[in-house]
């Protein structure tokens, strides 16, 4: 075929893709890729462009002219659109090609439509020479991730309704219609009654329901058998007349106000005519008052024995509901999560520490793995160690010995308020682990000089250390130690990065996930750990000195020089992974079942689904990365 | 010299011969079977064709440029496309697009002035005559959209009515490329009333010209 025609048609076409995004932001080698392969289709009005039945899609289809509507298939619901009109220079597929998976939209042609496509695989290469196009489809896979977590927060806001506010309007609160009597009943009767119904109150109405009066359970004791009142007398003679009423509309806030303004335990809630609507009892009130951030702060913080942090970190757990009911992401959550934990760390040390005298000794007191980079779940024990100095003429041993002790008072404590001790005694108490700084850098150092299988578990888990009580100097020049002598020894990083590598990301070939005999995903050592184990890596690499993850990959991204788009969709998919992992074992902790990582994909919704499968693409890339740095 | 007798007469320079290429073209073509043409659209080759000429009469005018489209199987590769001048070796771009076009069905868009001017040019300069199927869209587009037109209008009524657009009108691949691009359409909305073969698209066109002239 003759080249200026071909040229010609390409131009054209390159033309109208370059008024549109995200073709006009393309590398121009990236836009010829494109439309040297771009072949023009016509879908005449109402006819499916591509269904989830037709499996995996094979092409990438571009509108030219006309309009194409997504439409999700399915029972639910997935995305926040229920369906979507593409327009001229609009796209799709983009999540279902690049991860290989039919699509769970029905693309259909809503009006006579002309569509560009090109064959997934040229997609895909198309993906990988083209910056811009990259970045496009990362950001819509973000994109994706938003309405997930917005979707999860509608998931959890039913909870949340369960658990009402202290702003919650009074009609909201009543349980049950009001046992109400008139003030000529017997108050025998009336008494049979509430009896049976096991009510703590009577309510007396008139002809038309205004209330005239109540009578309670305590009123009985003075007002009816100390006086030996006559239960045959009619109840308005002993009732208190002109009871407490507040409107239906009032808030929960505005009785318990009233409640202690006049000290009533049972408040009237009427309607706007006045007429009764029913009861609020104190008791009603008390089941809503919600824990603040800051009074289990303050709880914390004043706490006198163990018994009140016990309470507070049940708090803690509660607190996460909530923050996960209002949608709250992962990174924001953990850090809440590792904040009153470091505050409840901070006041045990603190309790022990008036029991044992180390006056004169230097000591921080650390934490390390998940803690040690801010990243604790509600399921995690305790893993930390003590670095310390010996005042000068000091007997070292004696020094040791009296912090052990103290130690072994903090760990269990921390263990009596939901932290469980650590199986492998990675404890303070372990005298191994309550080193000088010079012992701990030696211990790195063996480490680092000789990486066998278990230095590099330890390096996993020492690596990520950081102060929770003490000076923040022996850590940090700790730190600075550590990266210089890893910058030194690429055997040592090589090895740290073969041992990254041993675990996959559970994406499997034919179906969407490679998962456990039991049929579920174990979301810490397929999921989070890939990102983490490369997260150290790389942050050892290049001097960052954060223990977080997620602060890892960012600075040592910038480094790098990895684009800020490109790390903020890996970081994406570390977050929702994290997420995933909070939900479940806040679920299940609900049912008083033991927290745990895994989840069953089954039991996902179709959006969350392929968000995961987007996360662990993120992570696959990751690896990626490192394989081809270390030629591995 | 008037113009037929011009075409009739040999140019000064007399038959050349053929380029090597063109003449490979030309034996290639020569060798191709028949084309089946109980295939549907689908499974088709089309080629849209479309010529640049002096003017717009067939006996007077004279063939500038040809260009051509193939509509492989209902869809449009834009590699799969030529526009040759004439000039200097009309043989040569006449090869051009008999490579393009193989022995399948030509869709063209008037059919007098268009598939005229190329079968003289074939026979005056390549000493070919077959019988290609043709199909005017000046005809069945209208026979197959009648709620839009429901008599012959010009192309660029039509490519208005399909909101299609091209690079540059009056170009012989300017002009095949929205023919093309409507061909597409009608390809689809003739395979919804059943007619699914180039023969079933010529009948409908032949028998809408009837009623025309009824």
């Amino acid at each position: 075929m003759t080249a200026t025609a071909a040229a010609l048609l390409q131009g054209a076409s390159t033309d109208f893709l370059r008024n549109h995004s995200p073709f006009n932001r393309m590398e121009p080698e990236a836009l010829s890729f494109l439309a040297e392969r771009a072949v023009l289709g016509f879908h005449p009005r109402g006819s499916e462009i591509l269904t989830p039945e037709m499996g995996v899609p094979a092409h990438f289809y571009i509108v030219q002219r006309g309009k194409v509507q997504a439409r999700q298939t399915g029972a639910a619901v997935v995305t926040e659109y229920a369906s979507l009109a593409i327009g001229p220079g609009e796209c799709f597929p983009i999540g279902a090609i690049s991860a290989r998976r039919p699509s769970t939209n029905a693309y259909v042609a809503s009006e006579d439509s002309f569509c560009f496509r090109i064959a997934a695989d040229d997609f895909l290469q198309l993906m990988q020479m083209s910056p811009a196009f990259h970045l496009f489809c990362t950001q819509y896979i973000a994109s994706l991730l938003n309405q997930s977590r917005q979707q999860l927060q509608t998931t959890f806001t039913q909870r949340a309704a369960e658990q009402q506010t202290m702003t919650t309007s009074l009609g909201k609160l009543i349980k049950q219609a009001p046992f109400a009597v008139s003030a000529e009943s017997t108050t025998r009767e009336a008494l049979e009654r509430m009896n049976e119904l096991q009510l703590g109150c009577v309510v007396v109405v008139d002809s038309e329901r205004h209330p005239v009066g109540v009578l309670t359970q305590s009123d009985l004791l003075p007002r009816v058998i100390l006086a030996a009142f006559d239960l045959d007398r009619p109840i308005g003679e002993v009732m208190t007349a002109n009871p407490h009423q507040l409107g239906a509309s009032a808030s929960a806030y505005d009785a318990a106000l009233e409640m202690a303004t006049h000290g009533v335990r049972h408040l009237l809630v009427v309607d706007a005519e006045g007429r009764l609507e029913g009861v609020v009892s104190e008791r009603d009130l008390f089941s809503l008052q919600r824990i603040s951030l800051r009074q289990i702060r303050a709880g914390i913080e004043s706490a006198a024995d163990i018994e009140a942090l016990q309470r507070a970190s049940k708090d803690i757990r509660q607190l996460a509901l909530n923050l996960i009911a209002q949608g709250i992401g992962a990174e924001q959550l953990t850090q809440f999560i590792s904040a009153l934990n470091d505050a409840l760390t901070r006041r045990i040390i603190e309790l022990a520490l008036a029991q044992h005298d180390l006056a004169g000794i230097d000591f921080s007191w650390v934490a390390f793995g998940s803690e040690g980079r801010h990243e604790q779940t509600l399921s995690t024990d305790q893993d930390n160690g003590i670095i310390w100095r010996a005042p000068e003429m000091a007997n070292g041993g004696q020094v040791k010995k009296r912090l052990l002790a103290f130690a072994g008072v903090v760990n269990s404590h921390l263990a009596a308020c939901g932290f469980p001790l650590c199986k492998g005694n990675i404890m303070a108490s372990n005298p191994e682990l309550c080193l000088t700084l010079e012992e701990w850098k030696a211990r790195f150092g063996s480490w680092i000089r000789e990486p066998d299988p278990q230095a590099l578990l330890n390096a996993s888990i020492f690596f990520d250390f950081r102060v929770l009580y003490g000076s923040e100097r022996p850590a940090s020049q700790l730190r600075t130690w550590l990266n210089k002598t890893v910058k030194g020894n690429s055997t040592f990083l090589r090895m740290m990065a073969v041992n990254a590598l041993q675990v996959m990301p559970p994406l499997g070939r034919i179906r969407d996930f490679v998962l456990e005999d039991d049929g579920s995903i174990d979301l810490k050592k397929s999921g989070a750990r890939l990102f983490v184990d490369v997260a150290r890596i790389l942050a050892l690499r290049t001097g960052v000195d954060s223990s977080s993850t997620v602060q890892r990959l960012r600075q040592a991204a910038a480094r790098m020089g990895v684009p800020a788009e490109e790390v903020s969709a890996i970081i994406d998919g570390f977050n929702f992974i994290q997420l995933l992992r909070l939900r479940s074992q806040h679920l299940e902790t609900e049912h008083d079942a033991p927290g745990d990582n895994r989840v069953n994909p089954d039991s996902l919704n179709e959006l969350d689904r392929r968000i995961l499968k987007e996360a662990f693409r993120q992570a696959r890339k990751l690896q990626l990365r490192l394989k081809l740095d270390y030629q591995l | 010299m008037t113009g037929w007798l011009s075409r009739l007469i040999p140019s000064r320079s007399g038959p050349q011969p053929l380029s090597a290429r063109a003449a490979a073209t030309m034996e290639q073509w020569q060798s191709l079977p028949d084309v089946d043409l109980a295939r549907a659209h689908y499974e088709t080759r089309y080629t849209v064709v479309n010529t640049e000429a002096t003017g717009l009469d067939l006996e007077r005018d004279r063939l500038l440029a040809v260009g051509g489209i193939a509509v492989d199987c209902g869809l449009i590769h834009l590699d799969a496309a030529c526009y040759e001048k004439l000039d200097p070796v009309p043989a040569e771009a006449l090869s051009a697009l008999l490579g393009l076009a193989g022995k399948g069905p030509l869709i063209v868009f008037n059919a007098p002035f268009n598939r005229g001017m190329i079968e003289q040019a074939l026979l005056q300069h390549l000493g070919l005559s077959h019988a290609f199927t043709w199909i005017d869209l000046y005809l069945l587009m209208p026979a197959l959209f009648p709620e839009r037109f429901e008599r012959p209008v010009r192309l660029a009524e039509w490519m208005a009515s399909f909101g299609i657009e091209t690079f540059q009108r009056h170009h012989a691949l300017g002009d095949a490329w929205a023919i093309a691009q409507l061909f597409l359409a009608a390809e689809a909305r003739a395979l919804s009333m059943g007619l699914s073969t180039a023969p079933a698209l010529v009948e409908q066109e032949r028998a809408y010209q009837q009623r025309l002239k009824i």
